[in-house]
């Protein structure tokens, strides 16, 4: 059984949203541009609370959001 | 320029306090093997020593980050930080006890056969500085790896 990252389409959301900058987004969930930025380039799988939270702010269900990518 | 303003408070913290402690600890235990070297290295000088280089330290890092946080206002820790401090925290929590252990190893083992060690104490205590110094330089560098590679 190979290992299993956590894939997201938070960078493809926020370009799908007119304001939606990295800033505004560490904002709406509480924590730093550079976690945003770490998310997004798949260098840091977030906690459940700040993964809800993000899939809240773009309005979509967490799987929709974040899923596993089976390698 | 972008790479650099891309840095967190914290990377840029963990930078400049990994720089000025590596450079003043080069230093610090240069002057000590020439102090040693020389028969020297006694209680008195060995503590004007340390004395001059944390005081050195302190005014370096408390300056750096004065200047740091004029150009970026520090951040509340978020969850990633506070990971990243866990880890790194845990490994070199790590590396100052196999240190610490080798060390009291060297002292009773070294003890049977006549160790140099064993018969100075101002050598166990530079080794044991040394000890804490090699965690603190592990701390930093893994810190900055947590933070540009990933957890």
């Amino acid at each position: 059984m190979g290992g299993s990252n956590l894939d997201n389409r938070v960078r493809a959301l926020r370009d799908a949203s007119e304001h939606m900058t990295q800033q505004a987004l560490a904002d709406a969930v509480g924590v730093s541009r550079q976690t945003i930025i770490a998310i997004e380039q798949g260098r840091y799988s977030p906690s459940l609370e700040v993964a809800l939270k993000i899939a809240q702010a773009f309005g979509e269900p967490i799987e929709r959001v974040f899923w596993f990518s089976y390698s | 320029m972008h790479a650099v303003s891309s840095l967190s408070f914290h990377e840029k913290s963990a930078i400049g306090t990994l720089i000025a402690l590596w450079f003043i600890g080069i230093f610090y235990f240069h002057s000590v093997w020439d102090l040693w070297q020389a028969g020297q290295l006694h209680p008195a000088s060995m503590t004007a020593l340390a004395t001059v280089l944390v005081i050195l330290l302190v005014v370096i890092l408390v300056g750096y980050h004065i200047v740091i946080a004029l150009i970026q206002k520090p951040q509340i820790d978020d969850e990633r930080d506070r990971l990243v401090a866990w880890r790194a925290g845990n490994i070199s929590g790590l590396v100052l006890g196999i240190a610490v252990i080798s060390i009291v190893s060297h002292i009773l083992i070294g003890g049977v056969f006549g160790s140099t060690l064993v018969q100075s104490p101002m050598l166990i205590a530079n080794a044991l500085i040394a000890a804490v110094f090699l965690a603190t330089v592990v701390e930093l560098v893994l810190t900055l790896v947590f933070y540009r590679r990933g957890l």
